[in-house]
């Protein structure tokens, strides 16, 4: 909006027009436009606000088969029940745990493996390695996790038989029964799965940066390294920094279907996460309105660390999404 | 004004076409009823004229039923001639929980309703009616099978009406056969000389003493001792269930009810199973447990079973089933399993069959905006009656079995037809095998009660049991000097029969404080059981010891209160 209004009036308006007469001038010029977006205005309001009074719920002890005005209220006992749980912080610590690895490592990895997909150079070899690379990102968590689990099973397990051969150990090690290596292992397998796919867009940004650069650098003498120091990573530092931001907002809610595929009774303590706390406590145990306050927990997390992210960035580097 | 007059006519034809359809209606029906040559006697209710006039019933149900012909197969026309009512059905897809609130919720609600633990919906808003007077007045056969047990359909202390017919459970249902228990591969016991398999020692040594001559199988892959399977429930079956069986406890779900239903024990707790999960943590020292028994994924041990490198079980048989299933297709016979019945020393005796009675539960329900419950009722009866009864268990007499000095045979080439062809058979006939389309709909017997022609009113019974044994299986079962693996467990008869039923089967309300217990006191011990299993024998006891701690603090007592009040309902509900 800011920059139509900039580019639409040029120059200081007219004092008989008030703020609103010029927004709707402005907005009848570019009528189409507004029509265009509208089915998306009404789509994201259907399926993303239009639900949120179910938030009702969070307030009440719901029962299914009455309408939501006839439900006892609550007030804020199910927030009580769930900040006097402890389980619930424990699946916090390890929601934030995951989604910090997992933010991490899906994130350095793509952009490194991205510049090093730039640098090389055979087109064939290149398209190659690429396509193979975002192939994991197709098969679905089901049948990863039957890889993962099968790689690292005691029983002809190939990293123990790799690790066995090499003379490292001598007995197999049970990977997915110790509950301080689960971290790991859900984080390294969604490197696996989703790095290919995720460098895509990085090297469509770095695609972006002007030739005429890197041959300038050249004539300065840069060596390859400096050329990615000065000129990739800087021509790709906006996509990283948006990226990132919208990432930071999703710390709360990973989903749990890695976890839920990858974990097992042992490692319990480490697996479960908050989408699993409210499945298993909320939704099959039909305590539908505690489900509903872990949910908005969640959310409320979610924007605080969106909104304070999108504040620290646009202090030090003056790029934001909002 | 031609078009003014016009009205008048058109709604006299049409009233007097209806009439006259209604008239012919009633006179085919008239003429069908005295002509079916059957006859009607022993349904009581349903041979009078008016009570056959087709009435279609919307009926939902939330198990599906795929192979729904709306009738049209052999028993449902016959349904249809002999009551005169169709039913028009809905079967849930998906989540049925969730597809019956949204019924419950809608206010509009199908005539005819099985809604399993939904009920509790249904009844909240009001739709399903008092069965009680109806069962009373028109229900002779309805009230003829559930017998004394007519109580157990009440639906709690404070409100005791009769909201459901249980169709689910069959009336004086017997076992023929074992699917559970602790299982040994035929090779094992074979090469072995059959040796006695009571008790846990036993067991152990058995499974010990082949791995010592086999380590391997015949490509050099490690022969396993014991695999469990402990993906998700499965834990139940095959981890924390088997506690309370080999230590003589009866199936009530996470609790031990003591036979007089006063003291009500977290089923851990017991002193016995502490031992059990001890004899387990040795299992895994000795290297007898695979050391993947709780990390392994369903699918893996399924694979792992069919490889035939498994000696021990500790499962159902429709749990393994698949595994043990892709061995018999390669005809490796003698790597499928036996049953028996372990328990921890000789003293205890295995409670796996002891009777709870009937178990009333999931069924049928009339709703308020029923036509005709009269009718309704009726028809419910006469599946109930037993010519209703045969009719949907075994068919149509010549058609789908004869009877042959006195007893129901089925035919070869129907019997063939049955079992090779399942899913078109049920189409045109509407029986099958594994239960037909229309038992599930009314009240009946189980499996093992003979009517009173002397043959049994399912075809489920012991000489189609023994007759569907391998050749492998007989052999082991004659070793054992048995029929059936059932023969291998003490027999019900030496057991009280429970009078609260089964404590798993007692409905919760959604809001009590139970749900969240049990779930807390679950996520605790599917987390400390394996720890404690896969531990250095000498830290055992103080796992355990931690483990009792952390259950007191989560509230178990609390919850064994809430448990044993539950209990003390069900049995006032129940007998009184």
């Amino acid at each position: 909006m800011k920059a139509i209004t900039e580019t639409g009036v040029p120059g200081s308006p007219p004092r008989t027009t008030s703020k609103w007469s010029r927004f709707w001038r402005i907005a009848f010029r570019n009528r189409y436009l507004y029509l265009m977006s509208l089915p998306f205005v009404a789509w994201v309001f259907l399926f993303n606000y239009y639900p949120l009074w179910g938030w009702l719920m969070a307030f009440q002890r719901f029962k299914p088969g009455k309408s939501i005005w006839e439900q006892k209220w609550v007030g804020f006992d199910q927030f009580k029940t769930l900040f006097q749980d402890d389980m619930f912080y424990q699946v916090l610590r390890n929601t934030l745990a995951m989604s910090v690895m997992g933010l991490v490592a899906t994130f350095v990895v793509p952009i490194v493996f991205a510049i090093m997909m730039n640098e090389m150079k055979g087109m064939f070899f290149k398209r190659f390695v690429q396509t193979v690379s975002y192939l994991p990102h197709f098969v679905s968590w089901a049948v990863v996790t039957s890889i993962v689990t099968r790689m690292l099973s005691t029983d002809n397990g190939v990293v123990n038989d790799i690790l066995m051969g090499l003379g490292f150990i001598h007995e197999p090690i049970q990977f997915m029964a110790k509950g301080n290596l689960f971290w790991g292992i859900v984080t390294v397998s969604d490197v696996w799965k989703e790095t290919g796919w995720n460098a895509i867009i990085y090297l469509a940004a770095i695609a972006g940066i002007g030739p005429e650069l890197y041959e300038a650098a050249k004539v300065d003498g840069a060596s390859r390294l400096r050329q990615i120091w000065h000129i990739t990573i800087p021509g790709i530092r906006t996509t990283i920094i948006i990226l990132l931001i919208m990432q930071i907002g999703h710390l709360v809610s990973i989903g749990f279907e890695k976890q839920f595929l990858l974990g097992n009774n042992l490692v319990r303590d480490y697996s479960d996460v908050l989408d699993l706390y409210s499945l298993r406590y909320g939704l099959q145990m039909s305590r539908y309105s505690f489900g509903v306050a872990v949910n908005i927990f969640t959310s409320v997390v979610s924007l605080l660390l969106l909104f304070t992210a999108n504040g620290i960035f646009k202090r030090f580097t003056k790029e934001s999404v909002i | 004004m031609a078009q003014q007059r016009k009205w008048p006519v058109v709604l006299m034809s049409a009233t007097l076409v209806a009439g006259l359809l209604a008239g012919c209606g009633n006179k085919n029906d008239n003429n069908g009823s005295s002509a079916s040559p059957s006859g009607s006697a022993s349904s009581s209710a349903s041979n009078s004229p008016e009570a056959l006039k087709p009435l279609t019933l919307s009926f939902y149900s939330e198990d599906p039923s795929p192979n729904w012909t709306n009738m049209q197969d052999d028993v449902g026309k016959e349904i249809t001639a002999k009551t005169g009512i169709t039913l028009d059905a809905e079967f849930a897809v998906g989540d049925a929980v969730q597809k019956s609130a949204l019924i419950a919720s809608s206010g509009k609600y199908p005539d005819l309703i099985s809604p399993k633990t939904s009920i509790s919906k249904f009844v909240d808003a009001g739709a399903v009616i008092d069965l009680t007077d109806l069962i009373d007045k028109y229900g002779p056969n309805i009230k003829k099978v559930y017998g004394d047990q007519l109580k157990r359909l009440r639906y709690s202390n404070d409100d005791h009406a009769i909201y459901v017919l249980p169709t689910y459970d069959g009336v004086g249902k017997t076992y023929f056969n074992a699917g559970g228990g602790f299982e040994l591969q035929h090779r094992v016991v074979k090469e072995l000389g059959y040796p006695q398999i009571k008790t846990l020692q036993d067991y152990e040594n058995a499974i010990k003493a082949y791995l010592e001559k086999h380590p391997t199988d015949e490509n050099g892959n490690k022969n396993i001792g014991l695999t469990l399977n402990a993906d998700d429930w499965h834990m139940y079956i095959s981890v924390t269930n088997p506690a309370f069986q080999a230590t003589g406890g009866s199936d009530d779900g996470e609790y031990h009810i003591t036979d007089d239903g006063k003291t009500v024990t977290y089923h851990f707790l017991r002193p016995e199973e502490k031992d059990y999960f001890k004899w387990l943590n040795h299992m895994n020292a000795e290297g007898l447990l695979d050391p993947e028994s709780f990390v392994q994924k369903y699918d893996q041990y399924k694979a792992k079973i069919a490889t035939g490198r498994v000696l021990g079980l500790i499962d159902q048989d429709w749990d393994y089933g698949d595994g043990e299933n892709a061995l018999k297709a390669e005809g490796k016979f003698d790597q499928g399993y036996a049953h028996f019945s372990v328990t921890l020393n000789d003293t205890i005796k295995d409670r796996t069959f002891q009777s709870t009675g009937f178990m009333a539960g999931s069924g049928v329900a009339i709703s308020k905006t029923n036509p005709d419950p009269i009718r309704t009722i009726k028809f419910l009866d006469y599946l109930a009656s037993d010519e209703g009864q045969v009719l949907v268990n075994w068919g149509i007499e010549g058609k789908h079995y004869n009877v042959v000095d006195g007893k129901r045979v089925i035919p070869e080439d129907v019997q063939k037809k049955k079992y090779n062809d399942t899913t078109n058979f049920v189409k045109e006939t509407g029986l099958s095998n594994v239960g037909g389309l229309y038992p599930l709909l009314a009240p009946h017997y189980g499996d093992g009660v003979k009517d009173p022609s002397g043959n049994y009113y399912t075809t489920v019974f012991p000489d189609q049991i023994v007759a569907g044994f391998n050749d492998v299986e007989k052999e082991t079962l004659k070793a054992y000097n048995a029929t059936t693996w059932k023969d291998l467990f003490p027999n019900e008869s030496e057991f009280p029969v429970k009078p609260w039923g089964a404590a798993w089967n007692i409905p919760i309300p959604s809001d009590s404080e139970i749900t969240v217990l049990d779930e807390k006191l679950k996520t605790i011990t599917w987390k400390m059981i394996p720890k404690a299993i896969l531990a250095k024998p000498e830290e055992f006891d103080g796992i355990w010891d931690d483990y009792v701690k952390q259950l007191e603090k989560a509230g178990v007592h609390k919850a064994e209160e809430l448990r044993a009040q539950t209990v003390a309902d069900r049995v006032k509900l129940w007998n009184e």
